[in-house]
This record gives C-alpha cells, structure tokens and sequence, in this order.
C-alpha cells in the first residue's frame, strides 16, 4: 500500500508544480519596498497608482465621518456657520481650481500635497485619541479615525517615494501647519468640543478631497501626459 | 410706536384689502456642478404677495468679505444662478441667499452653505452604440460603447468618473445593473438570442452624485447568437473522466481486496467422490462411480457426502482411490503435503470438498481417504485408493454397521485440526485401511503410528467422549501392537486404518469378514444427508465406540451417546440387511447388534450394525 502511495504523492506534487508553473506566470508580483529600502524599484506607475488608491481611500472615509457626525451631533447647531475659515491647512496656498492646478508645477504640487499631510499627522492622532475617549462616539466613528490615521501615514510614504523618484534632491519642506485646536477638542463645553470635532472632520474631509484630486491630476499629467 | 404700528396695520390691511403683500421666502432648492468647474443653483420662489417679485441670489465665499449677486440668471433657465468658471471656487464654502423682493416688501431666504466639491452630479454619458459582434472561434457578445458628458474633462485627470451599464429584454421588467468602472465600454455574452434589448448607461463622479439614466439605446440580438456555454461542459466532461480514471486505477490495483472485502468469496460446493480427472477423460461411469452414486439420477443417499464410511479390503482388487490432490485439484485440496501436525484453515475448506466430491456412498471416499499424513506417499495412489469396492458391495445397503462420522467436519478430516471436529471416533479412516490393505506390511505401522496421533490429537480436542476414543484407540493400539496376539485381527494389524487425524473421520463397520476383519467405512453422510451441512461443534459426530472385544475378536460397539447427526437414520437399516444378506454365513462372526434404527437421531445415538449382519465374506 505504501508503495502506491508514494507514486501518488509523488505525481500530485509534480502536477501541482505544474499547474504553478503554467498558470502563474502572468502574476507580476508586485514587490512592496520595506520602508527604508535604498535600491527599492517600484515603477512611478504602480507608485502612483497606489498612492491614488490610498488618496481615495481616505476621502471615503472622512465623508462618511463628517457625514455620520454632522447627522448625529451637529443638527441644528449652526456650526457650519462657524467653521467658516476655521482649517489650519489654510494657509496653505493650494491651487482652488482647475486653472490653478494645472499651472503650478508638479513637484510644487506635490510639495504642497506632503505639508498637508504632514500637517495632518497630529491632529488624526489627538482625533483617534479623543473619539476614543468619548463615550458617545460610536465605533464605527473610532474605527474610521484608527483607518484614517494609518492609511494617512502610508501615503506619506507613497508620496516621499514619488517626489524621490520625480524631483530628487528637493529640500525638505519648511513649512508647516500648526494645530492647535486640542484644547478645544477636550473642552468641558459639550457645544464647544463637538463643534471642534465637527470642525476637525469638516477639514480633515476636505483636505483628503484636496489630495485626492491633486494625485489624480498629477497621475494623469505624469504617467499618461495628460490622457487619461 | 403706538401710531407707527397703527400705520403699518392700515397699510397692511389696505395691502390686504388689495391682495398685496411682501413676497414670501423663497427656498434654494439645490445646488448641482456638473463638471466641477461651475455650477448652478435652483430656487423656488414663495409667494409673491400678488405684486411683481424680483428675485436676486448673492453669495459670499469663505475668507472674502465681499458679497456678490449671480452673475448669470438666464442660463440655467428661471429661478437659477449659474456660476461660471470664473466665479466658481472649489474647497471653499459658498454662502448664498435668495432675496425675493415686491412692491411691498423683500424677504430673503434661508443661506445655504455650499462647497462645490459635494454638489457635483453629472450629466449621462452620450453617444451610446450598441453592437453585437461575432468574433471567429470566439464567443459572441455585445459591445456596449459611450462618451462621457460634454463638459466633462476626463483627460487632464481633473475629473474622475465611473460608469453603470443596465438592460434587459423589451419585454422584461427588471434591469440588469452593471458596474464598469472607468472604462467606457462594456461587452455583455449572456444574452437571449432573437431578442430585442434595451440599454441605458449612467455615470458618476470619484466622489459625487449619480447621473440620470442616458437615453435608451435597443438592439436586436440575432437568432443565431450561440449562448451555450461549452466550456462549462468540458469541464464535467473532464472531472468526469478524472474520476472514472481514478476509481478505475483505484479498483485495479485494490480490487482484489476491496472484492474480497465487500464480497467475501464464497467457498465452493465440493463433490465427494467427484474426480476431474475421470472427467477430463470422459468416463463417466468411473466418475460416477467414484462419487459413489451408484444410480443416476442420485438418490438422497449420494447427498451424505459427509459421512465417510472406512472400507477395509483385504484383497488386491480394491482399487486404491487416487489421490486427493489429483483426482480434485480443483477442489482446492491440499491433500498429500499436508502436515498433520499443521492445522491450516483450508483444512476444512479441502474437507468440505473433499466431502462434497466424495459422493454419499462411503465408498466414494476414496477421496476422503486422502489424509495428508497419510499421504505422504503421493506416489501410491493406488493405497489411497483402494476403497473403491466394486459398486455392489459398495451400495450403501451393504454397508455394514457404520460408525458415521462427524459429518460436519468429516470434510475436514484431510486435515487434523484441533478446531474442527477432530476425528473423534476411534475409527481408522478408510484411507487409512486402504493404505493397509495395498501395503499392509509397510504401511501399516506407520499409518497405523499415524492415525494413532490423529486419534490422539482429535480426541484431545473433541471433548465428548474423548476418553473413551483414546481408549479404543489404545485398544486398537493394543490389538495392533500385539500383531499375532488376535487373529481376528489381522486385517486390523495389517490394514489398520489410520485414523488420520481428521476429525470429521468416522469409521463404519461395512462388514466383518471370516477372518474377523472389519471392513469400515469412513462415514461420511450417513444416509445422504446434507453434507454440507453445519453441525453442531461437537455434537455431530457419529462414531461408535468400542465397548469391547469379544472373544471371538468380534468388536462390539456402542454408540456414542454424545453423538449428534444429521439423521442417517434409514440407512443405517438399509444397509444392514444387504450386509446380513450377503453374508449369512458369517453371521455368527459378527457380534455386533445394528441398531435396529441405525439412526443417529437427535440424541445423536450412535447406530451401529449388528454383527451378525457383518458376517460375510469380503469380496
């Protein structure tokens, strides 16, 4: 008995390997750089099709946030009012229009696209740090938030990589934007810190639209020369 | 105050009396940019207080101060405000009111606060074409092609947008969505052929609303668009085969187990006496006769197969049955090399064919007579043959007293095995006496040594009786050891049939010669009863017992009250009378009483034969 069974063994491995061998062959593996790689090579291609994914991703998400919030907390409160001109990302002199887009270069734009998110890093930490310490928020809110915040960091690579490989040598970006809306998210006042949330994921949604877009539009001028 | 409102009450009511009053507050309805670039607004109008209402939007963007009024009232048609490229800002909140003004009075709406990027709903997709193509050794199917809305920039990235194909059959009523990404193309290949359908495509922004369903687009599927889908058929085909050929290889190489697992074999019917040689050689008479069925057809007597009558002949005539291993090698018989002392299982698978072969006529047990010990001498058939009598002695009326044997396992008797119904008479089977009577000098002794340990050996395991088995096999010890001590015996000395350690071996007395020499028969199946048939473990043993010896060296035999049958009962008087008959002379010879039944009954008593009946000349 074992001596058939050895010669069956035998004949499922090497047909396994077979099949392997004749059907795997069109998967391009996708080699993922582990951050700190020198001599990683991810095509631009893949690079920025990744990053849109993420870009897109994130928007998603703070949508559903801003509008899961703004339905259960901020009814009636008027904040929309109040969050006029209330970003700290404002100051930030991103083009507000098709025009604008495409006559600023793209290493300017991409320049612009990481101060954002770096300027984002702290407040989508004090965010996650806060809604879970809020008894009221709603899980799927504290979910999103952690998502956010990780997906926002993996983009930061994404994009490092890119304006490594599109406009390498570029100095660090000196400017950043503060965020100094903490206290207000942990305020006493229950208007006052859900008016900070509420004007922490109003922001944060349109920053994410921002990058998304941008990534978009630099996508197709970069890799498809304005044909997508 | 008093007089102002009593001022404002006249001219109210007046304005009333008149049907007049302040428009009422209009509401924006909705904000909508189609392309990302501009944008328009709707609002309806409230009441307009029966006066002339004019209706103007401002807006104030985020981080401006400055307040501005539409710039466009007329493009997007009545009670809209359409903001151009120029006056379109994205990620920045929009703050617009509708002012409603009359004669009487204005009234403003409710600000709406906007940022451009959440309104964007796009057109429907335009240029829809259909086409069914049927490519060559390629499945059919149809291609459904668009163009994104006019005003869209897609190329430049600006604008993203993904797109959603239905249809379905004129005649159905529920449409089958399909999403298709970004891509402006869609191919469908399941479709009903001779069938009209309809198509609509719709499309929308990375992050917006839904379009409007575009205008429907029908095309005729042709009567010929093939649908079946054959892949999925070659597919069963295939693991049908598979299979197949996998259970196939599996029962191949396992099948003799797995037959013999699921259908154990069957053992197959033996035939006392049956000699296929004498077959192959067509004489059927021999072959009748050596399996012991003296008239065809047979008679319920040839059906005691299992009954083997030791027959002892003491003239050279007797013809020696041959061999059992080459008179039914298909039988399975392992007869000439069996080991006595080795008690193989297909000892009784042999001795059931050794019986079945043997016909009930002891005398067909020639066959039986081949007792592994005893064969050693293969090359002597003719001793393992001898008891063959000729058919007239042979009939089983002239059968003297007969010790019947244990038929169940007489079949078994080639073999001495412990677990079978070991050979519990004392009885020498026939073979052995034949043995003796072809050799009488130089087989005697050791046939005689060997049916001693067979009898030793089947009484030690045969539990009922046993003693006294060993003490008649001592006394036939005895009497053969004391070669010249009993005349009456000489045959016995001479021919003594070796109890051969088969168990199923009984001896029956066929008669008593003048010489006081008892011919026995191995008994089979006494009267033709089922030879195959199962018998108790010990119980079916028929064997007499030698109660003594007379002094006229006459034994005397009782029989066993232990002993089971099948019943044999007719027989047993059948056959004394032939005996008596032939032998009339020589009845003072013998003094053994047949049972007047002869029949094993139930009780399992043991006929014997009377000895008168016995006395007669051999031969």
């Amino acid at each position: 008995m074992d001596s058939q069974g050895s010669p069956r063994k035998a004949g499922a491995l090497l047909l396994l390997v077979v099949w392997n061998l004749l059907f795997c062959q069109n998967v391009h593996s996708l080699p993922i750089c582990p951050s700190g790689a020198a001599n990683c090579q991810v095509s631009l291609r893949d690079l920025f099709d990744r990053v849109v994914m993420l870009s897109h991703y994130i928007h998603s998400l703070s949508s559903e946030m801003f509008i899961d919030f703004d339905k259960r907390y901020a009814q009636g409160r008027g904040f929309i009012a109040k969050a006029i001109n209330s970003c700290h990302t404002s100051s930030l002199a991103t083009p507000e229009d098709k025009e604008q887009a495409q006559q600023i270069p793209p290493e300017i734009l991409l320049k612009l696209i990481l101060s954002m998110l770096y300027a984002w890093n702290d407040p989508l930490y004090q965010l996650v740090t806060e809604v879970g310490g809020m008894q009221e928020a709603p899980d799927a809110m504290l979910s999103r938030a952690k998502e956010i915040e990780i997906q926002n960091r993996r983009l930061l690579e994404g994009i490092e990589k890119i304006v490594g490989q599109v406009h390498p040598g570029v100095k660090e970006n000196d400017v950043f934007s503060v965020w100094s809306q903490l206290p207000s998210l942990q305020a006493a006042d229950e208007d006052s810190r859900l008016f900070a949330f509420y004007n922490l994921l109003h922001c944060l949604r349109r920053d994410s639209h921002k990058v998304d877009n941008y990534l978009k539009l630099l996508k197709c001028r970069i890799i498809y020369d304005n044909n997508c | 105050v008093v007089s102002t409102t009593a001022l404002v009450l006249l001219f109210l009511n007046i304005s009333l009396l008149n049907g007049q009053s302040p428009p009422g507050k209009p509401e924006i309805v909705k904000c909508r940019s189609p392309d990302k670039e501009t944008f328009t607004c709707w609002w309806k109008p409230g009441t307009d207080g029966g006066l002339p209402t004019n209706y103007s939007l401002t807006y104030q963007r985020e981080g401006e101060k400055t307040r501005y009024e539409c710039p466009d009232y007329i493009t997007s048609g009545p009670n809209s405000c359409f903001f151009s490229q120029k006056h379109t800002t994205i990620w920045k909140i929009y703050i617009i009111t509708v002012n409603a003004t009359n004669r009487m009075g204005s009234s403003a709406s409710d600000p709406l606060y906007i940022d451009v990027i959440y309104i964007v709903e796009p057109e429907p997709p335009q240029n829809l074409t259909l086409e069914v193509k049927q490519p060559k050794d390629k499945k059919p199917y149809l291609l459904i092609k668009w163009f994104p809305p006019t005003v869209i920039d897609v190329r430049t990235g600006w604008f993203t947008m993904e797109y959603e194909v239905r249809l379905k059959p004129t005649e159905a009523d529920e449409w089958e969505v399909h999403f298709a990404g970004q891509q402006t193309h869609f191919k469908v290949f399941s479709l009903y052929p001779g069938h009209r359908y309809l198509v609509q495509t719709r499309c929308k922004p990375d992050h917006g609303y839904w379009s409007k369903w575009g205008l429907e687009s029908s095309i005729e599927i042709p009567s010929d668009f093939p649908t079946k889908d054959t892949t999925v058929w070659i597919f069963v085909a295939v693991l049908s085969a598979v299979i197949c050929l996998v259970m196939v290889l599996a029962v191949a190489l396992k099948g003799y187990s797995m037959m013999t697992c699921i259908f154990p074999p069957v053992p197959g019917p033996k035939i006392k006496g049956f000699d296929a040689h004498l077959l192959e050689k067509g004489k059927s008479e021999e072959l009748l006769s050596a399996l012991g069925c003296q008239d065809f057809p047979p008679t319920s007597d040839c059906e005691d197969l299992l009954v083997d009558f030791l027959e002892v002949y003491d003239n050279e005539d007797e013809q020696l049955m041959p061999p059992h291993s080459k008179d039914y090698p298909g039988q399975g018989v392992k007869p000439t090399h069996l080991d006595p002392d080795s008690d193989s299982g297909h000892g009784s698978y042999d001795s059931h064919s050794l019986l079945s072969e043997k016909c009930e006529d002891p005398h067909a047990y020639p066959s039986t007579f081949h007792i592994p010990e005893v064969n050693e001498k293969p090359e002597n058939p003719e001793e393992n043959i001898p008891c063959i009598p000729d058919p007239q002695s042979i009939s089983k009326e002239g059968n003297g007293p007969y010790f019947p044997t244990d038929e169940s396992k007489s079949s078994t008797w080639p073999l001495p095995q412990p677990g079978q119904h070991i050979f519990r008479s004392p009885y020498h089977s026939i073979a052995d006496v034949c043995k003796l009577a072809g050799d009488p000098a130089g087989a005697l002794a050791s046939l005689l040594d060997k049916a001693e340990k067979d009898i030793l050996k089947s009484s030690k395991t045969f539990e009922t009786g046993g003693e006294g088995k060993v003490d008649e096999q001592k006394e036939m010890e005895d009497a053969h050891s004391e070669t010249k001590q009993d005349a009456s015996w000489p045959l016995l000395r001479e021919k003594a049939p070796l109890i051969h350690g088969k168990p199923p071996d009984y001896v029956a007395v066929h008669k008593v010669n003048q010489d006081g020499v008892l011919s026995l028969y191995p008994k089979q199946n006494e009267n033709g009863h089922q030879p195959e048939k199962s018998r108790a473990p010990e119980g079916n043993k028929e064997y007499a017992k030698v109660s003594g010896v007379m002094e006229s060296n006459i034994l005397v035999l009782v029989p066993h009250a232990q002993a089971t049958n099948m019943a044999l009962c007719e027989e047993p008087a059948k056959k004394a009378p032939p005996s008596l008959e032939q032998n009339q002379s020589e009845k003072d010879r013998a003094s053994l009483t047949a049972a007047s039944s002869n029949c094993r009954g139930p009780l399992g008593v043991l006929d014997y034969l009377d000895p008168t009946g016995f006395v007669h000349s051999f031969h």
